[in-house]
């Protein structure tokens, strides 16, 4: 019988070679690059053309500068961490990953981390867009505030990704509904411009999703002006992040319970 | 003359088994996803967009603007997806190896997806005057409604010739993502083409949608058929050739897929 320390050493080693082999796929995916490199750009594009309209306040482009990235940075996080149970069906990989003696959660772990990693490099191109086609930058940048409001903000996400996993693989519906509305996640969670130009119904619903406050808190941490509540925002996050956790927990508890004694979910 | 009834008939067999291909979705939440939270998702975001940027009076130039682009999800996907859904699930040989006519196959291709491309279109209106009152009083309607079934016609021509790169290449859907995205943002959907640099508006024009979005607008907006004639004519001829060089690079890339067993790689 192994110590607690071996057993979570085992743990993070396994983790680590789903991190590493889930990075080595995206690598060589075309799929990945349209969603942190290609779509970012095209978004952000749109969105600096359309924030910078004669008229249009100057601060309005700081959502052109860190909107395209953050439409990557989701994008990559739901379709490559919410398919994480998925693409093993694809690839005809699923019972071998439930008959390993590693917990699924574990292997999740790794492969969703490899995903946000891969997310978060959607803000270099649009960045470098920004600056480079119109010199835009952020004009009041809080370092500290913004990696903190960045790293609560990645927490969400991760959240969210593990929540989806389970919940698009029992349900595969799920997935083209969320796909459908998409473009709909952007304006909830404000990734392009903020919630409060939103009808108060729709703010209110925005109000449940975990990424929303973050988002206000990033934003907040590049502008001088507006309101600077980050410890409510970033609380607001976490808090809701830990209940989609919690919904999770039963759902994975789905899912094994299908694979193993049922044998549905590798049916594809 | 019986020839002439054989290639009718070849074109009608495969534009209904272009039909059920495209149907290969339809359940209730596919059609709910993609044809109804899509169009109104898309929608709503670039219009609070521009209302952000530009103010609540323009937001029907967004909302109009995106209402008649939807019409690249079928021309644009839809037309793409039928070359690249042969590859996946393996009929692209069986396909090509068929004496049929190559231009009534390559044609019917697109037929099915310019009517699914004008009912999204009818359907982005809709949701238009809905949320956003859009006033059709004045509007020509007849005029609009050509309007949107050639800005249908000529998104397909585009669609044909992106497809047929799926002859040879394994994600050619990925080509159809990056195309519908670039049409939003060239083509005068959000924001005049006159604020893009010199050599893109060379090629917005060279797109379809470009010409054909501007003549919808004015039509919108109450004009007449003399007013805009020259702008659909355009987008006609520029769809035109896009399903002419498409057809062309089909005949080029079946001979290269058939050299090199292409066809069959995925």
């Amino acid at each position: 019988m192994g110590t607690p320390g071996v057993a979570v050493t085992g743990l993070a080693r396994a983790a680590f070679s789903a991190f590493r082999v889930s990075i080595r796929l995206r690598v060589i995916s075309p799929w990945a690059y349209l969603n942190w490199l290609v779509f970012p750009v095209l978004f952000a594009a749109v969105g600096l053309y359309v924030l910078s309209s004669p008229g249009a306040a100057s601060s309005h482009v700081v959502y052109g500068v860190l909107g395209g990235g953050l439409i990557g940075y989701w994008s990559v996080a739901y379709l490559e961490g919410g398919n994480g149970i998925q693409e093993e069906r694809w690839n005809g990989t699923l019972e071998q990953i439930f008959a390993t003696p590693t917990p699924l959660w574990v292997i999740l772990l790794g492969k969703i981390c490899g995903g946000l990693l891969f997310g978060l490099l959607a803000f270099l191109p649009t960045a470098a867009f920004a600056y480079v086609g119109f010199h835009a930058v952020l004009p009041a940048l809080d370092g500290g505030r913004f990696v903190i409001s960045l790293g609560v903000l990645t927490l969400s996400f991760f959240c969210i990704a593990l929540t989806l996993t389970p919940l698009f693989a029992l349900w595969r519906w799920a997935f083209s509904m969320l796909n459908g509305f998409e473009l709909g996640v952007y304006v909830l969670c404000g990734f392009m411009f903020p919630v409060a130009v939103l009808a108060p119904w729709a703010q209110g619903v925005a109000g449940f999703l975990a990424p929303t406050w973050a988002v206000r808190a990033l934003y907040a941490s590049t502008l001088a002006e507006g309101p600077h509540n980050f410890a409510t925002w970033w609380l607001a996050t976490i808090g809701l992040s830990l209940a989609y956790l919690a919904g999770a927990y039963f759902l994975y508890a789905l899912v094994e319970r299908r694979a193993r004694m049922s044998g549905q979910l590798a049916l594809a | 003359m019986k020839r002439l009834a054989l290639e009718a008939g070849v074109f009608g067999r495969s534009t209904y088994l272009q039909y059920v291909a495209l149907f290969q979705w339809a359940n209730p939440q596919g059609y709910v996803a993609y044809k109804v939270l899509l169009p109104v998702t898309q929608i709503l975001f670039f219009v609070e967009l521009g209302v952000y940027a530009t103010g609540r009076q323009n937001a029907l130039y967004f909302a109009l603007g995106n209402a008649l682009q939807l019409t690249a999800n079928a021309g644009i996907f839809g037309v793409i997806a039928t070359v690249a859904n042969e590859r996946q699930y393996g009929t692209l040989p069986i396909l090509l190896a068929s004496p049929a006519n190559r231009l009534i196959t390559f044609l019917s291709r697109a037929v099915v997806n310019v009517i699914d491309g004008i009912a999204t279109v009818v359907i982005g209106l809709a949701i238009v005057v809905v949320i956003y009152g859009l006033n059709l009083q004045h509007a020509n309607l007849l005029l609009l409604a050509l309007c949107v079934v050639v800005i249908s016609l000529t998104t397909a021509g585009l669609g044909l010739m992106f497809g047929s790169i799926g002859l040879v290449m394994r994600d050619a859907i990925i080509i159809a993502n990056i195309v519908y995205y670039v049409l939003l943002i060239i083509c005068g959907i959000n924001f005049p083409v006159s604020r893009l640099p010199g050599a893109v508006q060379v090629l917005a024009y060279a797109l379809p949608l470009t010409r054909g979005v501007q003549a919808a607008r004015d039509a919108a907006a109450g004009a007449s058929l003399g007013q805009v004639g020259g702008l659909l004519a355009g987008e006609l001829l520029v769809g035109l050739m896009w399903a002419l060089g498409g057809y062309l690079l089909f005949r080029l890339l079946e001979n290269w897929a058939r050299r090199g067993g292409l066809q069959e790689a995925f």
